[in-house]
């Protein structure tokens, strides 16, 4: 039996690997075939593939944030869509490639060096989570390729390159936002983390801690911390140790999938716990998976689609209309991301990496996520809503 | 604390039971470890949910749901592991089927469902119950009461009834139960049948504890409850319960003790330690080689 143990988890792991090379494929086509939107740019590039601008969208098309993936592709189509029905870029229609990283390093490496390699990509708007994006990038900073990712919040992101951007905000920005939420808005003292184990979760509870550190008030202290495998479903584990601890409000380093589980989980043992997430949790799957137990849940978002803004409303109409639900906040940056990028090769009048480079650092863009001006390290600055869910919706919190 | 945390791991091992009966079930037949079932499980709560959600009311969805997966679990069979058993291929090339099968039923999944996790209804939501400082929940107290009468069924089924005598006769020797006048590949489908109905019992008593599916989500799950089917004796039904509530329980001791850093390497180090102390499992019986 142990012999045989060995060899089947040898075959487990030749097998995991034939998945992954099968599995992009099959994501890359539904993908094409699930965006009627799409059919354009695409038949654009069948008929004329060197007139054409291409801009990559790397993220994961399929796999447990396949969400984020597909919401980045739509978003850069919409956008791309608005700019050749006015012509296009520099007189060339724009093409929208999307890439599925899976959201795991491995593949992110395989991507990126096959779009270096390809060289037709003019920019990149990818990748998704902030480890895979830090894997990714020094190969487009070595290459003089932009990347600028819609979500990257780590702060060492930015800093591997010049060519490297994000439109999102630094994560110690919006932890400072949490904590604010959670300790003058909510009013709690014993405060618990829980965060997924990857570089951002790692590194988000790290910066909440000092930042509640840095407070100086003796009664505000995290009473616990405890790290969870992403995805793992069960947290009760987790919960109990926090709940033991005396916690009063949890801040949940963790997307939607951790948030509503930890909701449930946690309001099962103790129905009072207040939850404090991040703006990666602003996503309407948090609603409904959430149901009941997301009430109340509190977080701090760039974007919020129920916005009075014009421009905001526009937008959120029209990506309703094309597909179907409202676009989440990271999708939104998604969408200014390709925005700023077009802008800087309109009026740096080329594709040329090194200018193109040279006119993001210059201009600034009105987006429906504010206004986008990167600084000299390539991060943005950006003002939060305090949002809070209510009768199964996002309202403002006041 | 250490009270709750060993009733959640007691929660959480029943889970792993419930899918390691449907490894232990095939294997105690075929001696073939059916790694698609992990799939096959996911495969049993989307189609709860699919069912539930058409308004098919819950007990006729999770019997529709039990059904399909069930007809899933021959179609297995019959389409792929059925014309290797007649080719008389190695027993390597049945597993990789397997590991094959379990990928193509996944991805179908995800073509089908997309990859997000969804909602699904609680079935015993009738709220929780304390004793003393523990905090129980009725679906808690559902899945052991439902793992129970599963197990029991299908001890009752294997060793008090015709067709079961048949699954044993076509375990011990296959081509005597045949001149015996044994229809094995029916009784093997038969076999596969209540693994694919175990699995969709699962499936929709671990989604609806989470109240969360999604196609991926059975390969975690799947492989611990592979460990825990091997820690108690793969073949042995009790077993894969005792294995399964042993794996749940030392996950959730270990991220009470260690962290929750260390739970998902702790069911595979107590099958290793197991292994070694006693290669059969628990309960399992001292093979005899065949030939």
């Amino acid at each position: 039996m142990k012999k045989g143990f060995i060899r089947y988890s040898l075959a487990m792991m030749a097998l995991a690997g034939l998945l992954s090379g099968c599995a992009q494929g099959n994501g890359q086509s539904s993908e094409g075939a699930n965006n009627t939107s799409g059919a354009k740019t695409e038949g654009t590039s069948a008929a004329g593939g060197e007139g054409t601008v291409k801009i990559a969208v790397a993220g994961p098309m399929t796999g447990d944030n396949s969400e984020y993936g597909i919401g980045f592709t739509n978003a850069a189509k919409l956008m791309a869509d608005q700019w050749n029905a006015q012509g296009g870029v520099l007189g060339k229609q724009i093409e929208i490639v999307p890439y599925d990283d899976k959201n795991t390093s491995e593949e992110a490496t395989t991507i990126a060096q096959k779009i270096v390699s390809d060289g037709d990509i003019s920019g990149i708007i990818g990748h998704f989570s902030s480890g895979v994006c830090m894997t990714a990038a020094p190969i487009y900073q070595e290459n003089k390729i932009i990347e600028i990712s819609p979500s990257a919040s780590h702060p060492d992101y930015s800093k591997i390159g010049n060519y490297i951007f994000r439109n999102n905000t630094v994560i110690s920005k919006e932890g400072a936002a949490s904590v604010d939420i959670a300790v003058h808005d909510l009013k709690k003292k014993n405060i618990g983390i829980i965060s997924i184990m990857t570089d951002w979760g790692t590194n988000t509870s790290g910066i909440i801690k000092d930042l509640i550190t840095g407070l100086n008030d003796p009664n505000v202290k995290v009473v616990a911390h405890e790290e969870v495998m992403e995805g793992s479903d069960d947290y009760t584990p987790a919960i109990t140790k926090l709940n033991e601890a005396g916690a009063d409000v949890v801040i949940c380093c963790g997307m939607y999938n951790l948030v509503a589980p930890v909701a449930k989980q946690y309001k099962n043992i103790n129905p009072d716990i207040s939850i404090v997430g991040f703006s990666n949790a602003y996503s309407q799957q948090l609603i409904q998976l959430g149901g009941q137990a997301v009430e109340g849940v509190c977080f701090p978002v760039i974007f919020f689609s129920e916005s009075d803004d014009a421009d905001v409303k526009a937008y959120v109409d029209e990506y309703k209309k094309v597909y179907g639900n409202s676009p989440s906040a990271l999708t939104s940056q998604a969408y200014d991301s390709v925005g700023i990028l077009l802008t800087a090769m309109k009026e740096a009048g080329t594709t040329d990496s090194e200018k193109v480079r040279d006119k993001l650092n210059e201009i600034t863009y009105k987006g429906v996520t504010g206004n986008i001006k990167f600084n000299e390290q390539g991060d943005v600055d950006k003002q939060f809503n305090k949002v809070t869910i209510k009768d199964g919706k996002f309202v403002k919190m006041n | 604390m250490i009270a709750q945390q060993i009733f959640n791991g007691l929660a959480l091992g029943m889970g792993y039971a419930l899918i390691a009966v449907g490894y232990s079930l095939v294997f105690g037949i075929l001696r073939l470890v059916n790694f698609s079932h992990g799939s096959v499980y996911a495969f049993g709560a989307q189609m709860a949910m699919v069912f539930i959600g058409l308004r098919f009311g819950v007990i006729p969805g999770l019997i529709a749901s039990m059904v399909l997966t069930g007809v899933l679990g021959v179609a297995i069979d019959k389409l792929a592991l059925e014309p290797l058993r007649k080719k008389k291929s190695i027993p390597i090339a049945s597993l990789i089927t397997t590991i094959g099968i379990s990928n193509i039923v996944t991805n179908l999944l995800i073509v089908a469902f997309g990859s997000e996790k969804r909602a699904f209804p609680p079935l015993f939501d009738f709220g929780t119950l304390q004793i003393g400082k523990i905090v129980v929940s009725s679906t808690q107290i559902g899945m052991f009461v439902v793992s129970l009468i599963l197990m029991l069924l299908l001890v009752g089924i294997v060793f008090y009834t015709k067709i079961g005598l048949a699954m044993r006769a076509a375990e011990q020797n296959p081509k005597a139960a045949n001149l015996m006048g044994i229809n094995v590949n029916f009784v093997i489908s038969f076999t596969f049948f209540l693994s694919g109905i175990s699995a969709s019992i699962a499936g929709s008593l671990v989604g609806s504890y989470y109240q969360i599916v999604y196609p991926n989500m059975g390969f975690m799950a799947g492989l611990k409850a592979f460990a825990a089917a091997v820690l108690g004796g793969i073949g042995s039904l009790p077993g894969a319960i005792i294995g399964g509530l042993i794996v749940g329980v030392s996950e959730s001791m270990a991220a009470t003790v260690l962290g929750s850093t260390y739970r998902d390497s702790m069911a595979f180090i107590i099958l290793i330690i197991v292994l070694i102390v006693r290669p059969n499992g628990l309960f399992g019986k001292k093979g005899i080689t065949k030939v």
